[in-house]
């Protein structure tokens, strides 16, 4: 038997079609059928375009592109042994940019993309999370449009800034700046406590083993019940891979396959089309079924995303669920919301670090122009996971564009009989509400996907 | 903090910054009238939610004359005189009459986030609450087919009544493969065919709906157009930027709730009491221009100063648009606020004509002349699809004379 459904409720639709097997998934395909062409309308622009046109790929992590597009063509430039200086201060003020972006999205995520799904396995009815006129629902609404008001500070507005530029950021906040920003973190955090987790933070982030689950109050709780009395915790089991290319203040890169190493080479990725289409009709194979491409990284399949950059980091509290219940959909859920309490600490205290006597940019002493050709990559850890970005220029045009997504590694095809990360784990499971919530648990966007 | 409302009424209360669109008083008697009249027949009507406006605003702790004060700066962002604002604020409580359907297609879902966070001073969620939307494709409660039943069930019941908002372009190339929705396959440009055919009007949000945005970029690889391209005899509404300013999505529904019509519009269909104007003519950075005082790059002396960003390729003197005012995030700031410039996010072809290395550095660009405050139609659509923007900085002197960086636009 053969189903096809779609998911919606994620940015663009996605399109599951299961293979069934005596009352199980055999067989499943994700189809992403929404495609822009990025990479081709990139191509020929001057570089410095790509600070605008990248943010665009997705309504939800334009920081994320921006910020790897700076740093891939800050790379250029230290290829051409012409490193750039920035000042601290501009370092932190890209991160903490990153970082608001990236607790919005949680917030958002958790609350309007996968709770509504998650209370119809309830006992209870739990009328609160129902979206768009659920208290909770209006609540966290609320508080994510409180939160990224402190990005916008810096940003001058969200979504879609590019107020970083090769040799810093464009912008200079004053005191009373930063002590807003602090503002709208203290009430991010306020909610986290007393909605999410129903605790203190500092008491929460002190939490390291997975017993401490019985100590979570709050939405969390509700979380962490339907989970158990549905066994959340034994599906969405894929390989248990984990990659995180990025490295910052808040992460650090690395990979666990069998064992951990904090090794990570960028040659070691690649990308492929074979079941995807081709905006060459010519070049389509007859395998295609999506627009997402497959990524590899040392031609295996990876997870990456919050959970990943938890065990990598080895954090302690998810590190032990993860132990315990590997890399099911409970774990995967869970960790998002660990990260988002980890990330509301750290912005502060990265917000604190800022020097405002620092400069905020230093001019490049060449320009991008006086390099006949150059080559730059650059990662860094968006809400979903590794972003990538490779860049090729000729005389300061683009000649080549590529980025692969988070949600390239995780939702992309799988190839050559190998199911890819999502694939693998939807596969046996016995129910299609079980598959489209394990499909979330990912953090699904069609829109990244494709780009 | 400041209060954007505010700003928005002392702006459109200067003498020096109003545009002249005083239609004299005939016309607004009439149309008091008629919205009076329509008001109260929407009101007889059902609500499609259950919510009492006022109670919503009191239980969120603001009081009728704050409420009041939002609605009469809301009179003013729609650029109708202090005697609308009683019937504003009715309006508003009458949202809930007005169906809306809302549609993603080619797109970053930039601008749902934005109106995620729409600019409700005075309640947060005011705009949920009362809004009576009957589908959105990444926010509704439902997924899967049960959605899609929703969908069906909200243009069946509100046929010919529903405001359709569109976001994302439509892909014609390869018959419109590279959009489909729905398990059926059905392409992007039957989906918004189908559901624009009954609805009362179409409002397109953001650059990409709008002007086909980011997917029509040079060179175009799916074929994406505008909206306006598609949809045939129909009241279509453009509102473009990138993102949209959610205060002016509400300004739209607020205003058909007001008077049963699409607000007045711009030959690009845009409504003139957000694009009448330049984000130059409002720009907190103006007096700076006028001085001749500009950031020659970032993080100078200009730069910590807040001087006008024209030579750092600012789009300001060619853009229509009122982020000037009412700012983005709730007012919380703007692009300019930060000192990178206007890109034209909400000027048609925008991606390629607009196109200097953005953010541009050493930019030589010259504005239309024409004087400020002249909206688009007077400046003629001629002047803003010139290709060529190089012309070099002219009519004010430097305050910086002389001072060339090394890396000229003028030497290509
Ligand atoms: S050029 Fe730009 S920064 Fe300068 S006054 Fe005009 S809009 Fe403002
Ligand atoms: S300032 Fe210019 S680029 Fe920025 S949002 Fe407004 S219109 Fe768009």
């Amino acid at each position: 038997m053969k189903t096809v459904d779609i998911v919606e409720r994620i940015e663009g639709e996605a399109k599951l079609i299961c293979q069934w097997d005596k009352e199980k998934i055999s067989d499943v395909k994700i189809q992403f059928l929404n495609f822009r062409g990025f990479e081709f309308i990139l191509k020929d622009k001057p570089i410095l375009d790509a600070l605008v046109y990248t943010p665009r790929i997705c309504g939800i992590c334009g920081q994320a592109h921006l910020k790897a597009t700076v740093e891939a063509i800050e790379d250029i430039y230290k290829n051409h042994n012409e490193e750039l200086t920035l000042t601290n201060k501009a370092k932190l003020l890209r991160e903490i940019g990153l970082n608001i972006e990236i607790i919005d999205s949680h917030i958002k995520w958790f609350y309007m993309f996968i709770m509504p799904d998650i209370v119809k396995f309830s006992n209870n009815s739990l009328e609160e999370y129902s979206a768009l006129k659920g208290k909770k629902w209006l609540e966290a609404s609320s508080i994510a449009s409180e939160t990224i008001k402190s990005l916008a500070v810096i940003a001058g507005q969200w979504p879609h800034t590019s107020y970083m530029v090769p040799g810093g950021v464009v912008s200079d906040p004053t005191l009373l700046d930063l002590v807003t920003m602090q503002n709208y973190m203290d009430q991010a955090i306020r909610f986290y406590e007393n909605s999410l987790i129903g605790t203190n933070l500092d008491t929460y982030l002190s939490f390291n083993k997975s017993e401490d689950l019985y100590k979570v109050k709050g939405d969390l709780k509700d979380f962490i019940t339907i989970s158990f009395e549905n066994g959340f915790e034994k599906i969405g089991k894929s390989y248990n891979r984990h990659l995180v290319l990025g490295d910052s203040l808040s992460f650090e890169k690395g990979k666990i396959s069998r064992k951990l190493t904090k090794n990570i080479d960028y040659e070691n990725i690649e990308e492929f089309t074979t079941n995807s289409f081709d905006i060459d009709k010519s070049k389509v194979s007859k395998e295609a079924y999506t627009w997402s491409k497959t990524a590899l990284y040392a031609n295996s399949f990876y997870e990456t995303g919050p959970l990943s950059r938890a065990v990598v980091q080895n954090r302690s509290f998810v590190s032990d669920i993860h132990k315990h219940y590997n890399d099911s959909m409970f774990t995967r859920v869970l960790a998002r919301m660990d990260e988002l309490g980890f990330l509301l600490s750290k912005t502060k205290e990265l917000i604190q670090q800022i020097n405002i006597n620092e400069e905020s940019f230093i001019k490049p002493k060449v320009s991008l122009k006086d390099f006949h050709y150059g080559i730059g990559q650059s990662s860094v850890e968006a809400c979903r996971g590794s972003l990538y970005h490779d860049v090729e220029i000729e005389n300061g045009i683009i000649s080549k564009y590529d980025v692969i997504t988070p949600t390239v590694w995780n939702l992309g095809p799988g190839i050559d009989n190998k199911l890819s990360t999502s694939q693998k784990a939807i596969v046996g499971i016995d129910s299609l509400e079980k598959a489209k919530l394990i499909l979330r648990s990912f953090d699904v966007c069609s829109v990244c996907t494709t780009h | 903090m400041i209060d954007s409302q505010e700003m928005v009424k002392k702006v459109f209360t200067q003498n020096s910054a109003r545009i002249d669109t005083n239609k004299g008083d005939a016309y607004y008697n009439s149309l008091f009238e008629k919205a009076k009249s329509r008001l109260s027949a929407l009101r007889k009507q059902p609500a499609l939610k259950d919510i009492d406006l006022m109670e919503v605003v009191e239980s969120e702790g603001v009081n009728r004359r704050d409420f009041m004060k939002w609605a009469s700066a809301t009179t003013a962002t729609l650029m109708l005189p202090p005697m609308f604002t009683p019937l504003v604020a009715e309006a508003t409580e009458l949202m809930n009459r007005v169906p809306v359907v809302w549609i993603e297609l080619q797109d970053c879902a930039g601008n749902s986030e934005a109106i995620l966070r729409s600019a409700t001073p005075t309640v947060d969620d005011l705009l949920f609450d009362v809004l009576s939307l009957e589908y959105h494709h990444t926010l509704q409660a439902a997924s899967g087919h049960q959605a899609e039943h929703q969908l069906e069930d909200a243009i069946h019941t509100f046929k010919g009544k529903y405001l359709l908002f569109v976001e994302g372009a439509i892909p014609k190339a390869m018959n419109g493969q590279y959009g489909t929705i729905g398990p059926g396959g059905e392409t992007f440009e039957e989906n918004l065919n189908r559901l624009s055919k009954d609805a009362a009007a179409v409002v397109a949000v953001g650059t990409c709906a709008t002007f086909g945005g980011i997917p029509a970029a040079a060179p175009n690889p799916t074929g994406a157009v505008g909206v306006m391209d598609i949809v045939k005899g129909k009241p279509i509404v453009n509102i473009p930027a990138c993102p949209a300013n959610p205060a002016n999505m509400v300004g739209v529904v607020l205003h058909y709730v007001l008077t049963g019509q699409v607000p007045e519009l711009d030959s690009l269909l845009r409504p003139k009491f957000a694009f009448g104007y330049r984000i130059h003519d409002n720009c907190e950075r103006r007096a700076h221009f006028d001085a001749g005082e500009y950031v020659e790059e970032w993080g100078d002396e200009g730069a910590k100063n807040n001087w006008c960003l024209y030579k750092m390729g600012c789009k300001g003197p060619m853009t229509f648009n009122n982020c000037s005012i009412i700012r983005y995030n709730e007012g919380a700031n703007w692009p300019i606020g930060v000192g990178r410039g206007c890109i034209g996010c909400s000027e048609p072809d925008f991606w390629d004509k607009y196109a200097y290395e953005r953010p541009m550095a050493d930019a030589n660009i010259k504005a239309p002349t024409g004087g400020v405050e002249k909206t688009v139609d007077e400046f003629g659509l001629g002047l803003l699809t010139a290709t060529s923007i190089g012309i070099g900085v002219h009519a004010v002197a430097s305050a910086v004379a002389g001072k060339r960086t090394v890396h000229s636009e003028d030497e290509e």
